[in-house]
């Protein structure tokens, strides 16, 4: 089963050419690709081979990994769960004890160099890192062992992408991102607090898809979802654009769905996917649900001031990006993410296409 | 719990933003390739921020048309061409019929209503299965090649 293909995968499980192409479309649709790539998407899916994963959980509440047990699309995103073998997670694994650490060794050595290496929550480097151990082994010493021969890092969560709640002022336990301290693997980071289970299982379908790590802005996080910021593709943009604010949240303008923006939103200076993907199955999202946004994908958001502040009188650390973002923001106008999108459609369009027949030959 | 209809909520719309009649010009620049040069193409909603009263305006200026279908696989699909000839309302839905991605499709026909040709070809082999089943010894059964 380990070199079945996903077009295996998904044929034993008796899915027809249709529900193939209705898989493909629906991945597309989720790495924000034209749609006219779905047929490319799926010559890549019907070849790739599943690859091993492996996911450490350190310092970190379980949200994550909840987020993402509860990933909206059951058919769609089992199917890529079902894409990859996830050979630990210490949370959903049967084995415990003695038994799932040797899971662990024995996959890192059949698959050393190969396996795609998942981790969430940040590391504590205080007093040898005490504060947090598996097995006895410290969060520290299980990530540099497991990086070692991990061919890429997902970072879930903002806590192991930027250090996340444990890393908040005054940081009683040393915590630290992945990335301060692997510094010679790709690294991918997929933050939010919880990150989005449509990100997570988008950035796995673009590593099955293109065998390659996604195109990642400068804080790390893959382009296609992280690209735009939460106040590009917010419905309300409208209501900012003409001035209208609510002052409070349950005045007239609270009631008329006006801009958050005074109310302490933070979406012009957050990058995510809620504002499109939305949560719990495409439902709502903060903003739709009438309260701004946290900034939760954003580094260091605890420690940003009050949720409820303005951007516009930042308190401490809020710094020049943000005024940028919103000189930016109010200069654009309501179609930029309709223009946008249609840039990139145009950029991708020009790929070659491939047919759901010509995989199978 | 399915959508927002499971909890009492009261739903006040303020207009849409604006972004329907984006994709209404995009429709007609689709629709002229297609009636010029051939070509198919299609919209993907899920990531365009429209409001409720956007999705009303597309659905009116668009109207119904005379197709509906419906496709059983990975949950339902459900497809109808609108009003305007060629252009096809396309919604996957999963097995809790949840909205996992919408299209607009400008198309002759939606590529997901075609059938495969590898299915075709395998419904052939299965059909002359069937046949071989009820008549062992007639020459069509058993024998499938038959050269049309
Ligand atoms: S400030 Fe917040 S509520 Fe207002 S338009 Fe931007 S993201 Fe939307
Ligand atoms: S709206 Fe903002 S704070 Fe809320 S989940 Fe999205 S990025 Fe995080």
């Amino acid at each position: 089963m380990r070199d079945e293909t996903l077009l295996d995968t998904l044929k034993r499980r008796g899915i027809s050419r249709r529900g193939f192409l209705k898989f493909c479309a629906t991945t597309a649709s989720m790495l924000a690709l034209p749609p006219a790539m779905a047929a490319e998407v799926a010559a890549a899916l019907g070849k790739v081979r599943r690859p091993a994963v492996i996911w450490l959980s350190f310092q970190e509440c379980t949200g994550c990994t909840e987020s993402l047990t509860r990933a909206h699309s059951p058919s769609i995103e089992s199917l890529i769960f079902d894409a990859i073998s996830l050979d630990y997670h210490h949370t959903l694994q049967a084995a415990s004890g003695h038994a799932a650490e040797e899971a662990r060794e024995h996959s890192m050595k059949q698959d050393w160099g190969n396996y795609l290496l998942l981790v969430d929550g940040s590391i504590p480097l205080k007093d040898d890192g005490v504060y947090s151990t598996i097995a006895g082994i410290s969060n520290l010493q299980m990530l540099k062992d497991a990086a070692a021969g991990a061919a890429a890092i997902v970072s879930v969560g903002t806590c192991a992408a930027y250090g996340g709640l444990p890393h908040a002022n005054p940081n009683p336990t040393g915590a630290v991102s992945v990335s301060e301290i692997i510094k010679d693997k790709p690294i991918i980071n997929v933050p939010g607090c919880p990150p989005i289970p449509a990100v997570l299982t988008g950035v796995l379908a673009h590593y099955l898809t293109f065998g390659a790590i996604p195109d990642l802005d400068d804080l790390g996080r893959p382009k296609a979802f992280f690209g735009e910021s939460i106040h590009d593709r917010c419905y309300r943009r409208p209501f900012y654009d003409q001035g209208k604010f609510a002052k409070t949240f349950d005045d007239e303008g609270a009631r008329n769905g006006w801009c958050l923006f005074e109310l302490g939103c933070k979406g012009p200076t957050t990058h995510n996917a809620c504002a499109t993907t939305k949560w719990n199955g495409g439902t709502s999202w903060p903003v739709q649900s009438g309260h701004g946004c946290l900034g939760c994908s954003e580094p260091d958001f605890w420690d940003g001031g009050s949720f409820y502040k303005a951007l516009s009188t930042p308190i401490s650390p809020v710094t020049g990006a943000a005024a940028a973002a919103v000189a930016i923001g109010a200069a654009a106008g309501v179609a930029i993410g309709l223009a946008n999108r249609q840039t990139k459609a145009a950029a991708k369009a020009a790929h070659q296409k491939a047919t759901i027949a010509d995989l199978e030959k | 719990m399915n959508g927002l209809n499971g909890i009492g909520v009261k739903v006040v719309h303020v207009g849409g933003n604006g972004n329907a009649h984006a994709v209404l010009r995009e429709i007609e620049a689709r629709l002229q390739l297609l009636v010029e040069k051939g070509e198919e193409g299609s919209i993907d909603l899920s990531g365009l921020p429209l409001m409720p009263e956007d999705y009303d305006l597309l659905e009116e200026t668009l109207g119904e048309g005379e197709v509906v279908a419906e496709v059983h696989s990975l949950g339902p699909t459900r497809i109808h061409e609108t009003g305007i000839p060629g252009v096809w309302w396309v919604t996957h839905y999963n097995s809790d019929d949840e909205v996992l991605a919408e299209f607009i499709e400008v198309a002759w026909c939606p590529e997901i209503l075609l059938t495969p040709e590898d299915d075709v070809k395998d419904g052939l082999e299965a059909l002359r299965a069937r046949l071989f089943e009820l008549n062992p010894k007639s020459p069509l059964g058993g024998a499938p090649s038959l050269d049309l």
